[in-house]
């Protein structure tokens, strides 16, 4: 049973190219003017509350967890990071129903069955001169757990995360949408880097604890306990200013004076009473579609083709068409 | 330790920003990273670390700028410069507690810097037409003046601010100005702190000056009565900043709590306000206590094809089981409220208690009577709980009560859709005018919903008494509770919430 090699050795990564990568990192998050201009550079524009809670987070040591309207940049605030620090981003995308087997491990269990199948005719060898059954019995413990070891382990998200030398990552997406179960499941990942696995012991994070991101879109309330291990970022729809900044850094080829009146109809849409305002994500879709239609300036007409583009619902479609004028004129200002 | 913050986060607590003892330790740690140097950094690195809802970080916006409201003192300094202040400040900025204040100094930091910043630009203007001021009183002229006895004379002339403030802050220690209640207090703990100060001297002092005979001591006693009301100025400010921040909330908690207690119908209009926070707190409170969906397990009853899916990993061989289990429904709430003037404002609070609940009970419907009745589900769907509210008082309220009426209209209208998982509450006095009180209606609505709450705001013993049917709709009623307050409405809400599910 035991003949088989199974002490993998791990493929350890130069100390050199660690260090050097580390130091990266440690020059990025050196203040957060630095952080934020590396931000921009990778084409997302962020306000100083968003710069200063990776800032945080990165010397802290402490998970962020996100809330706000969708489409406001929580998802890519996380990826952005992994591309800026140049980390394996890993993602574990919450649902109803998300349970330990699927966020943090899983025994390979085809795995195992195959092994005690081939490993069935050798099981004689290593009984061989055996007396008596309480000395079979305690050859087999010289083996140990082998069928429970990291070999038949199947890391998920979070046990990935926590095994990545270099440090990584970790993305828990939409965590509200999980169970409250799961979220307790959570809880020691999120203050000590660490699981427990019952048949190994406790895996610790690599010397770089992952960098974990949580984001939350408020359909029911996350637990005290979650919140109180985390920072607290909350991302509201950018101002006017900002909000220009972001499309012209998305989608640099818009016209100075489009990019300017969109914007300006953008925010008139937030302040009405509809049933899903446009967010980020929307209106640089919107730029995107107008810049395709090589459209210059906003007019009636264009806004009321291309509506479906920010709104979502048919009500507020309707609901919008009837003012597009004084909406246009107003963003033409 | 750092007691500016800790009596930050004190504060924060009092304007009920949850905050935990764990999140007190990250905060130092945070603040151990960036410092106290740049507030609005400073402001943004706790406002990610203690509040933890959008509503709490409004909170936290305003307490930090009253706490430490600072800033523009130091920018003005700067501007001023060369005044060697500016060191001071930053100096006790950082080390919070420290200095002659000892234990006192870190506690009243906010109050200092306010104080300072006004004493700037008083003692400028001092200064400035010093000759003309004193000419007016006393012809004395400016000139040489002799030296201060009293220590807190020897204070208010030593032209240190930081000293005088740092006096100040022990002085309230002393006399515990934060234990400060309510705003009456604030010029008894006023006096107390001048006292504590050491006024009883300075007094003493400016009286002896003022028979003296040299002209030098009568300056002097002319600029120490001006600078001690200057300073009971500063001393009032900084006693009102205490009484903001940390007896506001105790106060209010008082109310709070005698107002959970008043019977409804008594409340005062201008109360409604509180009292609107106080049932989306205690809705909060119980949404968060049921928010989790609960099942129940069928022992025994195997969910086969769950069972078969586990178990492929094991070869086939079934040994992980899955049983059946039922999602325990949430409540369906069928709402008939009296809305007829004795019972309005009861209607209103437990209306309102049953939409802050949305979370948990998202199938509530609505009905209001006083002689007809109708369904009010959409006005609560299209408008705010306030708005909805009052329209549906103001469209209904009129018409004497006639429960009989009542229940035809509801059976009318939707008696079809009760079923066996619907609870339905009634909310009224059960004064029916003598009218005939249809319990037949009310026995057909009993049998068939799962639960029949009848909410009496009266007081058990006027039950029956007079016009009231109460006996006899109490017999098609599952339960029957009196219910005129909101810790009433608290408990029949919870148990709904409990047993119903």
């Amino acid at each position: 049973m035991g003949k088989k090699h199974l002490a993998a050795p791990k493929t350890k990564t130069g100390k050199s190219a660690s260090s050097t990568q580390k130091e990266k990192i440690d020059k990025i998050v050196a203040s957060v003017e630095t952080l934020k201009a590396d931000f921009e550079d990778h084409r997302y524009i962020c306000s100083d509350q968003i710069a200063t809670a990776v800032y945080l987070a990165y010397h802290l040591r402490k998970p962020i967890l996100i809330e706000g309207p969708p489409g406001v940049g929580k998802t890519e605030l996380a990826k952005t990071t992994a591309e800026m620090f140049e980390l394996p981003l890993i993602r574990l995308q919450c649902y109803e129903g998300l349970d330990e087997a699927k966020a943090i491990y899983e025994w390979k269990y085809g795995k195992q069955l195959l092994y005690t199948q081939v490993l069935k005719e050798t099981l004689d060898e290593v009984l061989q001169g055996a007396r008596g059954f309480a000395e079979s019995v305690n050859r087999l413990h010289e083996f140990g757990d082998i069928f429970f070891s990291e070999e038949f382990l199947e890391p998920r998200p979070l046990l990935k995360a926590l095994k990545e030398e270099q440090g990584c990552v970790l993305l828990i997406d939409e965590v509200d949408k999980s169970d409250h179960e799961f979220e307790s499941l959570l809880l020691e990942m999120l203050s000590d880097f660490q699981v427990s696995i019952p048949e190994i012991g406790t895996v610790k994070a690599a010397a770089e604890p992952p960098m974990v991101f949580l984001t939350s879109n408020n359909t029911r309330e996350i637990s005290d306990a979650l919140k109180r291990r985390c920072l607290h970022l909350y991302i509201p729809f950018p101002d006017v200013e900002l909000e220009q900044r972001i499309i012209h850094a998305r989608v640099p080829e818009i016209p100075p004076n489009l990019q300017k009146q969109l914007v300006n109809f953008i925010q008139q849409l937030r302040d009405m009473d509809l049933k899903k305002v446009p967010a980020i994500s929307e209106t640089i879709d919107w730029a995107r579609t107008l810049v395709l239609l090589h459209s210059e300036r906003l007019d009636p007409q264009l806004v009321r083709d291309t509506l479906n583009v920010i709104l979502k619902f048919q009500e507020d479609i309707e609901n919008v068409d009837a003012e597009i004028t004084t909406l246009t004129s107003n963003a033409l200002k | 330790m750092d007691r500016t913050l800790t009596n930050f986060i004190r504060a924060l607590r009092n304007s009920e920003v949850r905050i935990s003892t764990a999140e007190t330790l990250d905060a130092f740690n945070a603040v151990e990273l960036v410092g106290y140097e740049d507030r609005a950094f400073l402001k943004r690195t706790l406002s990610l670390v203690l509040p933890k809802t959008a509503d709490e970080k409004e909170t936290f916006d305003n307490c930090f700028d009253q706490f430490f409201s600072f800033e523009d003192v130091r920018g003005e300094r700067g501007a001023r410069g060369g005044n060697g202040e500016g060191d001071d400040a930053s100096a006790d900025a950082d080390e919070g507690g420290e200095g002659e204040g000892g234990g006192a100094g870190g506690e009243t930091q906010p109050g200092e810097r306010a104080a300072k910043g006004k004493s700037k630009a008083k003692k400028k203007k001092k200064k400035g037409g010093f000759d003309e001021e004193a000419e007016e009183e006393e012809d004395l002229g400016p000139g040489e003046m002799s030296e201060a006895a009293s220590d807190l004379g020897k204070l208010l002339m030593g032209d240190s601010r930081v000293e005088l403030s740092m006096a100040m802050a022990a002085a309230g220690e002393a006399v515990d100005v934060r234990s400060i209640q309510v705003f009456t207090q604030k010029g008894l703990y006023t006096r107390k702190v001048m006292e504590e100060m050491g006024l009883g001297g300075l007094n003493r002092e400016i009286g002896e000056l003022k028979e003296a005979r040299r002209v030098p001591e009568r300056r002097l006693g002319q600029e120490l009565t001006r600078r001690r009301d200057w300073l009971r100025e500063q001393v009032r400010d900084y006693v009102e900043k205490q009484f903001l921040l940390h007896a506001d909330a105790t106060g209010k908690r008082l109310r709070e709590e005698l107002l959970r207690k008043v019977k409804l119908s008594n409340v005062e209009h201008r109360s409604f306000r509180l009292i609107q926070e106080i049932v989306f707190k205690m809705a909060k409170k119980l949404a968060a206590l049921h928010s989790r969906r609960k099942k129940v397990f069928k022992r025994g009853a195997l969910n086969v094809p769950r069972t078969l899916r586990h178990n492929m990993a094991y070869d086939g061989a079934i040994f992980d089981l899955h049983w059946k289990s039922v999602k325990v429904d949430r409540p369906k709430v069928f709402a008939i409220c009296d809305v007829s003037g004795s019972v309005a404002n009861y209607a209103r609070f437990m209306l309102m208690f049953l939409y802050s609940l949305e979370e948990v009970m998202p199938k509530v419907r609505s009905f209001a009577f006083s002689s007809d009745l109708a369904e009010v589900t959409d006005l609560f769907e299209r408008n705010h709980i306030e708005e909805a509210i009052s329209k549906t008082l103001r469209d209904y309220s009129g018409g004497s009560t006639d429960y009989g009426q009542a229940f035809v209209d509801f059976k009318k209208c939707c008696l079809d859709d009760v079923d066996n998982r619907t609870t339905i509450i009634i909310l009224g006095d059960a004064r029916n005018n003598y009218g005939d009180p249809r319990t037949d209606v009310l026995k057909e609505m009993y049998d068939r919903c799962k639960r029949l709450i009848w909410l009496n705001p009266e007081p058990r013993n006027s039950w029956n008494v007079g016009d009231s049917e109460m006996r006899k709709y109490m017999a098609y009623s599952h339960q029957v509770d009196e219910c005129n307050s909101l810790m009433h409405l608290e408990r029949v809400v919870g148990n709904l919430l409990r047993t119903v599910n």
